[in-house]
C-alpha cells in the first residue's frame, strides 16, 4: 500500500496535539487554561482565527465546566476534545466518570503536572494516576511524535468502544520540547482514517428520544459497570488493531508495551514517560560494560497490558520500577503496584524494586537512569526509596530580615465611625500612611512596572492592625513566595483559584472559635483574600458563598483582565475585543468576543454590606476604601474590593504609564469608581462632572491588547463596547441616585 | 522509498555534523535574560537542524514563567538522522555556549561544563581576552560579536545578531542556511521586518573576534552541578511553610533595570507620598521627621536594591523631585537609603537577573517578533 505524504514539522507535543486536533476537526473544545496544556487550546485558537478549523472553543470559567461542556457536547454525540493539567485535571475528576459510565467518547488531553501542594507547575505524574479508576482508556506519548499519533488514534478508539480516552505525555519534557516529527500533508487522510464518528446524534435527536444519565441503583448499576469492564476488556484487541492499521498508513509503531534490549535482560527497568528514552541510553552504556539490563514502558495505562509486561519480565531476575509519583504509604507508586499485581497475576515472584524520582520535573538524567540499574546489583537494599533527595545543610539557620509587625506599628493612621448607615474615615492621607509598615516586603519577583504590589500596598495602607493574607493562586502569589524565600511579613496561606474566599472563611473561623475558648488572646486580625489573574471566574462560587453567608473577611480583587501567571489568555473580564493567546485576531476572529464582566455587581447582588472600585489613579480614596472595608468586615459581614490592575507586560504597554492607562479607564467609565454601601451606591469620582470623560476609544488605544480596535477595521467592535460601558454608567448613576436601586 | 525519507531529499544545506558527544549528539547552550530572545534563537536553532541541515533535532528551555529580566537557559540538541535523541535534560557538556548578556558571567555559572573545545559565543564589546579573565575561563574558543550595537545599527535584534555569530562560530552552519530560515519563519509572520533581520543575521555572521584558550592551569573547569538547596528534607519546616519572612528583600533586583533608573531631587520634593503609592517595588524610605514647621513624614530616599528601573516614580512625582536618569552616569547613587525595616546589618544579595543595558522598547520587539501578543 502506498502510504500518503508527511511532512517534517519541527514542533512540540502541545503544538502537535492541536495540530492532530485540527485535522481530526473535533465539533467542540470545552477547555479552561492551566500550566502546562495550555497552549493547546492557545494553538487551536491562533489556527481557528486563521480559519485552518471549525472547532468551537468554548472557554469556560474553571476545569469542573470545561469538562461540563464536553460531556454536554459529548451527547450531542459529535467530536469532543479537552486538555488539562494538575489540579485542573483534579477539578474535572468527577466529570470523568460521568463521561464514562454513560458511555460518551471524547479525547482528553493531559500534559501531566505535579498536583498542588505546594505548587509546582513542573511535570511529574501526580495527576493522570488519579484517573487510573475513571473508566477512561489511558494512552501514553514519551515524544511530541507520539503525541500526534496517539491523538489521531485516539479518537477512533474511544468511538469504537463509546468510551472516552486520555493521551497523557510529560509536561514540559514533552509539552513544550521541540522536536522533529512527521504529520500528514493531507487533513482528509486523517478524516478517512479516524472514520465519519458515530450515527447516533444523542440527545439532539427529537424523534429518537434518549434519556441519558439514569438514576440507577441494584441491581442495574452493577450491570452497567460491568458493561464498562467489558468494554475494557474488549480495548485489549482493539486498540492493537487500531494501531497496526496507523502502522500501515504512516510507518510508525505504536503499542501497549514498548521495550529496549529486555529479551535477555537480567536486570530491567521500568519508567514511563520521556524517561524512557533517557532510560535507553543508560541501556546502551551498561551494555558496553557487559550488564545485561534492559528496559520497558507502557504505551497503554488503561486497559493495563497484564500479559505483554509479564512476558517481558518472566526472565528477569530484578525489576526496577521507576515512578514518577506515589501512592504514600503503598510502598510504591501506582505504576510499581500495577506491576507487582500483573507479575503475581502470571504467577512470576521477580524481585521488585520501586524508586520515586522526578517529582515537580526534577530532571531525569542519565546518571540517575545508570544509578537505577546499579542498585539492582547490591545487596540488601530497600525494597522501596526516593532517589536525588537532599538532606538539606544541617546548620542552616536563616538570619531574620525583618521583625514581625507589631499591631501598634499598624495602628493609629485611620479612624472609622458610622453616620446614618455610612461609613466616615477620617486620617489616612496619602503622605501619612506612608507610615505604615509594608506588609510586603520589596525583593519580589513581578516584572517592573506590575500593579499587583501597588495596589496590594495601597489596600494595606488603609488597613489598621493585624492582618492575615490568603492569595488565591495567580502573578501575585508566584512572584512573592518562590521557595525558599517568601515576601510576606505578615502571615500568608496560598490556596488554589477556585477556593480563596471559602479557604480564608476558615481561617476567620478558626480565630473566633480558639478566641471564644481562651486558647488565643484576645485581639483583632483583619483577613484579607487577593485574588486576580482571572480568580473572580473559577473562584466567583466561592467568593459568592462567603459573601452570601456574611463571614468577617475582605476579598480584594486585582483585576488585571485576563490568565496573566498562566501567560494571558483571556478572562471574564478581558476587554471586549482585546487579543489574547485565547482570543486571537485574524481572518475568522476579532478577539475577545464577549463582553467584560461586571463583578461588583454580582457581588452587590448578595446583599453584602460592602462593594467598592478602586483604582491607584486615586490613591487617596483606595486607601479610604479599605479603611471602609475593614469596618465592614469587622462589624457587618463581607467585603468587596476591585481594583484594575495595570500588566505592561501583557497589556502591551510602558511599565511607567501605567498609572496614566489606569486613570484612563477610570475617566472613560470603563472602570468608574464608586461604592456600595448596605445597599446604597454612591459615585466616588464622577468624571463628567470634572469634564474629564473621555471615550473609551481613548483608552483602548493605549494598549497593545486593544489598540486595533481604534482603526477603522474594528469600529463595530469598538461601539459597542461604548455602547456597553455607557449603559453601565447611565445604570450606575440611576443606582446613585436612587438608594432602593 | 517510505514517505518520511522521501521528504528528506528535499533538505537544502544538508550537513555531517563535524563533532558529536558519546551520545551522539552536537549541544548547545545558550544563557540569557527573559527578553534578549534566547529562546526564540533556540528554537530558530531547532528548526535549522530539522528543516534545513537534515539532523535529528531537539530544542527546548528552562520552563517556568518567563518574566522580563530573569534569567533564561534554552538547550538545543542535534544528531545525525539516525541517530535517536535520547537526553531530555539541560544540556551538561556543551559544544557551543552562547552567552546573550555580558553580565551573566558574574552572576551564574554560565560556564559550567565547558571544556576545551568548547565555543563560547559573548555578546559584548570586549575583547576574547578580557571576556576569558571576566568568565575565568579554564579554556575553549571565544567569539565576542558587540550584537547589541550592531542590532541597533542594522535596526535588528540581539537575537537574530547571535545567530549570525553562532553560524559563524560553529565552523559548520552555512549563513545560507540561516537566512532561508529567517525568510521562511520571521520573514513569513514580520515581512516588514525581513531586510533589517537579515543584516543582523549578515553582521553577527561577519563581526565576530575569536580566540582559542589551551587550558594553563589559570583557571578551573567549572563541573555541570545541579543546584541545591540549604532546606532538605531533614531541616525544611513541614509543609513547605516558610518562617523566614520577608526573605525576597535579600534579591538584589537591580538586573531587572534596563538602562534607567529614578534620580532623587531631595530640594524639590514636598514629601507627598505619591511616589510611595505608585512604587511596585517598595523602594522609597519614608521616616518621621519635620517639613515646614510641622511634624511630617519625609521621603529620606531609596533603596535601589529592589529598583526595577519602572519609572513609575517618574511619571507620578508632581514636583520632578524624581527624574529619570541613565543608571552609568550614576554610579554612586547618591539618595541610596537601606530599607529602613531591616534589622540585619548585613546581607548576601542574590542577584536576580542581569546589568542594565537595554531599554524597554527592544523588549517590547523582541516579544512581537517572539511570536508574542503585540
Amino acid at each position: 500500500m502506498k502510504q500518503p505524504e508527511q511532512k517534517l514539522l519541527f514542533e512540540s507535543g502541545n503544538e502537535l496535539a492541536a495540530y492532530a486536533a485540527k485535522q481530526i476537526n473535533y465539533h467542540v473544545m470545552g477547555y479552561y487554561p492551566i500550566t502546562p496544556s495550555t497552549q493547546i487550546a492557545e494553538f487551536l485558537d491562533q489556527m481557528g482565527a486563521d480559519g485552518e478549523h471549525n472547532i468551537a472553543l468554548i472557554p469556560a470559567e474553571g476545569e469542573h465546566s470545561a469538562a461540563g461542556i464536553c460531556y454536554g457536547a459529548a451527547s450531542g454525540g459529535g467530536r469532543v476534545f479537552n486538555a488539562t493539567s494538575a489540579n485542573g485535571l483534579l477539578y474535572a475528576l468527577e466529570q470523568l466518570p460521568v463521561q464514562s459510565g454513560t458511555r460518551l467518547p471524547m479525547v482528553l488531553n493531559v500534559a501531566c503536572r505535579t498536583v498542588s501542594g505546594p505548587l509546582s507547575i513542573k511535570g511529574d505524574h501526580s495527576d493522570l494516576m488519579y484517573t487510573l479508576n475513571t473508566g477512561w482508556v489511558i494512552l501514553f506519548a514519551d515524544s511530541p511524535q507520539e503525541v500526534y499519533d496517539c491523538n489521531i488514534c485516539a479518537v477512533k478508539i474511544a468511538e469504537k468502544l463509546r468510551l472516552p480516552a486520555i493521551v497523557a505525555f510529560d509536561g514540559f519534557f514533552t509539552s513544550h520540547q521541540k522536536r522533529n516529527c512527521y504529520v500528514f500533508a493531507d487533513d482528509e487522510i486523517v478524516q478517512k482514517f479516524i472514520g465519519p464518528g458515530m450515527e447516533n446524534v444523542g440527545v439532539l435527536d427529537p424523534e429518537h428520544p434518549v434519556t441519558i444519565g439514569s438514576y440507577m441503583n441494584e441491581p442495574d448499576l452493577l450491570n452497567n459497570k460491568y458493561q464498562l469492564h467489558l468494554a475494557m476488556e474488549k480495548a485489549r484487541t482493539m486498540i492493537p488493531e487500531v494501531f497496526s492499521e496507523y502502522e500501515q498508513l504512516s510507518g510508525r509503531t505504536l503499542s501497549a508495551v514498548k521495550a529496549y534490549q529486555t529479551e535477555d535482560a537480567e536486570v530491567l527497568m521500568f519508567v514511563l514517560g520521556s524517561a524512557y528514552l533517557t532510560a535507553k541510553a543508560a541501556v546502551d552504556k551498561l551494555r558496553k560494560d557487559g550488564k545485561k539490563v534492559g528496559v520497558f514502558t507502557l504505551g497503554v495505562l488503561r486497559p493495563f497490558p497484564t500479559e505483554e509486561v509479564s512476558k517481558i519480565c518472566k526472565n528477569a531476575r530484578i525489576i526496577l520500577v521507576a515512578d514518577r509519583q506515589d501512592s504514600y504509604g503503598a510502598g510504591g507508586g501506582n505504576m510499581s503496584l500495577e506491576i507487582r499485581a500483573a507479575l503475581q497475576q502470571s504467577g512470576l515472584t521477580t524481585r521488585v524494586l520501586s524508586r520515586v524520582y522526578g517529582l515537580g520535573g526534577r530532571d531525569f538524567y542519565e546518571k540517575d537512569a545508570i544509578s537505577l540499574f546499579e542498585t539492582c546489583y547490591e545487596q540488601d537494599v530497600p525494597a522501596f526509596d526516593y532517589i536525588a533527595v537532599d538532606p538539606g545543610e544541617a546548620d542552616f539557620v536563616p538570619k531574620p530580615y525583618f521583625a514581625p509587625i507589631s499591631e501598634e506599628t499598624a495602628s493609629g493612621l485611620t479612624v472609622c465611625s458610622e453616620e446614618n448607615g455610612k461609613v466616615v474615615v477620617k486620617g489616612g492621607t496619602v503622605r501619612d500612611t506612608t507610615a505604615r509598615p509594608k506588609r510586603l516586603a520589596p525583593g519580589h519577583g513581578a516584572c517592573p512596572g506590575c500593579g499587583i504590589p501597588v495596589n496590594v500596598n495601597l489596600l494595606l495602607r488603609g488597613i489598621e492592625g493585624n492582618v492575615v493574607l490568603l492569595f488565591q493562586t495567580g502573578c501575585g502569589m508566584v512572584v512573592t513566595t518562590g521557595y525558599p524565600k517568601t515576601a510576606f511579613r505578615v502571615p500568608y496561606v496560598h490556596n488554589l483559584f477556585q477556593n480563596g474566599a471559602a479557604t480564608l472563611a476558615g481561617v476567620a473561623k478558626m480565630y473566633h472559635q480558639r478566641q471564644e475558648r481562651g486558647e488565643l488572646p484576645p485581639g483583632d486580625i483583619t483577613f484579607i483574600m487577593v485574588s486576580g489573574d482571572g480568580g473572580m471566574d473559577i473562584g466567583m462560587g466561592s467568593a459568592l458563598g462567603t459573601a452570601l453567608r456574611g463571614d468577617p473577611v475582605i476579598l480584594f480583587e486585582y483585576d488585571n483582565g485576563g490568565y496573566m501567571n498562566t501567560g494571558y489568555q483571556l478572562s471574564y473580564s478581558t476587554p471586549m475585543g482585546a487579543k489574547s493567546a485565547t482570543s486571537h485576531l485574524g481572518s475568522h476572529r476579532w478577539g475577545k468576543e464577549f463582553f467584560h464582566k461586571d463583578m461588583p455587581r454580582i457581588m452587590a447582588a448578595t446583599g453584602m454590606p460592602y462593594v467598592a472600585t478602586a483604582a491607584e489613579s486615586d490613591p487617596a480614596d483606595f486607601i479610604r476604601k479599605a479603611a471602609k472595608a475593614q469596618y465592614y468586615a469587622k462589624n457587618h459581614g463581607t467585603a468587596y474590593i476591585k481594583c484594575l490592575s495595570a500588566c505592561p507586560l501583557n497589556w502591551g504597554d510602558k511599565p511607567n504609564t501605567e498609572r496614566k492607562v489606569i486613570s484612563a479607564a477610570v475617566n472613560s467609565c470603563y472602570f468608574p469608581l464608586y461604592e456600595v454601601e448596605q445597599g446604597c451606591t454612591t459615585i466616588s469620582y464622577n468624571p463628567e462632572q470634572k469634564d474629564k470623560k473621555i471615550p473609551v476609544e481613548d483608552w483602548l488605544k493605549m494598549m497593545g491588547r486593544t489598540k486595533h480596535l481604534c482603526g477603522e477595521k474594528y469600529k463595530d467592535v469598538r461601539e459597542m463596547i461604548q455602547q456597553e460601558v455607557d449603559r453601565r454608567w447611565q445604570r450606575l448613576k440611576a443606582q446613585s441616585e436612587h438608594h432602593l436601586l | 522509498m517510505d514517505p518520511v525519507s522521501e521528504n528528506k531529499r528535499h533538505i537544502a544545506y544538508p550537513i555531517c555534523l563535524p563533532k558529536v558527544n558519546e551520545n551522539g549528539c552536537y549541544e548547545m547552550r545558550l544563557e540569557s535574560i527573559g527578553g534578549l530572545g534566547a529562546n526564540l534563537c533556540g528554537k530558530l536553532l531547532g528548526e535549522l537542524g530539522a528543516a534545513y541541515l537534515g539532523l535529528n533535532s531537539a530544542s527546548f528551555s528552562s520552563y517556568g514563567s518567563e518574566k522580563r529580566g530573569s534569567p533564561v537557559k534554552s538547550y538545543v540538541r542535534w544528531s545525525e538522522p539516525e541517530q535517536e535523541i535520547l537526553h531530555n535534560s539541560p544540556v551538561e557538556r556543551p559544544h557551543l555556549l552562547s552567552i546573550f548578556h555580558q553580565a551573566l558571567s558574574k552572576t551564574l555559572p554560565v560556564t559550567a561544563g565547558v571544556g576545551e573545545d568548547c565555543v563560547l559565543v559573548v555578546n559584548t564589546a570586549a575583547y576574547p581576552e578580557e571576556i576569558r579573565e571576566e568568565l575565568c575561563l579554564y579554556a575553549g574558543t571565544i567569539c565576542c560579536v558587540n550584537a547589541l550595537e550592531l542590532a541597533l545599527q542594522s535596526k535588528s535584534r540581539v537575537n537574530m545578531v547571535m545567530l549570525g555569530a553562532i553560524a559563524k562560530a560553529s565552523g559548520f552552519i552555512p549563513l545560507e542556511a540561516v537566512k532561508s530560515l529567517v525568510e521562511d519563519t520571521l520573514g513569513k509572520k514580520y515581512p516588514a521586518l525581513l531586510e533589517n533581520n537579515l543584516a543582523g543575521l549578515e553582521q553577527g555572521y561577519n563581526c565576530v573576534q575569536s580566540r582559542t584558550f589551551q587550558p594553563d592551569g589559570r583557571y578551573e573547569q567549572v563541573p555541570y552541578r545541579e543546584i541545591r538547596s540549604k532546606w532538605g528534607y531533614k531541616n525544611a519546616p513541614l509543609g513547605g511553610a516558610n518562617p523566614h519572612i520577608g526573605s525576597t528583600v535579600s534579591n538584589d533586583l537591580s538586573p531587572s533595570r534596563e538602562g534607567y533608573i529614578p534620580l532623587f531631587l531631595p530640594e524639590k520634593c514636598i514629601h507627598c507620598g505619591l511616589c510611595d503609592t505608585t512604587c511596585p517595588d517598595m523602594v522609597f524610605q519614608f521616616l518621621p521627621g519635620e517639613y515646614r514647621g510641622k511634624p511630617s513624614m519625609l521621603n529620606r530616599g531609596l533603596d535601589y536594591h529592589h529598583c526595577k528601573g519602572c519609572l513609575r516614580c517618574v511619571d507620578v512625582c508632581p514636583t520632578e523631585a524624581l527624574v529619570a536618569g541613565k543608571e552609568f552616569e550614576h554610579p554612586d547613587k547618591q539618595w541610596f537609603v537601606r530599607n529602613k525595616d531591616l534589622i540585619v546589618q548585613d546581607i548576601d544579595f542574590e542577584p536576580a537577573g542581569a546589568d542594565p543595558w537595554i531599554t524597554g522598547e527592544s523588549y517590547l520587539d523582541e516579544k512581537r517578533v517572539d511570536g508574542g501578543l503585540m
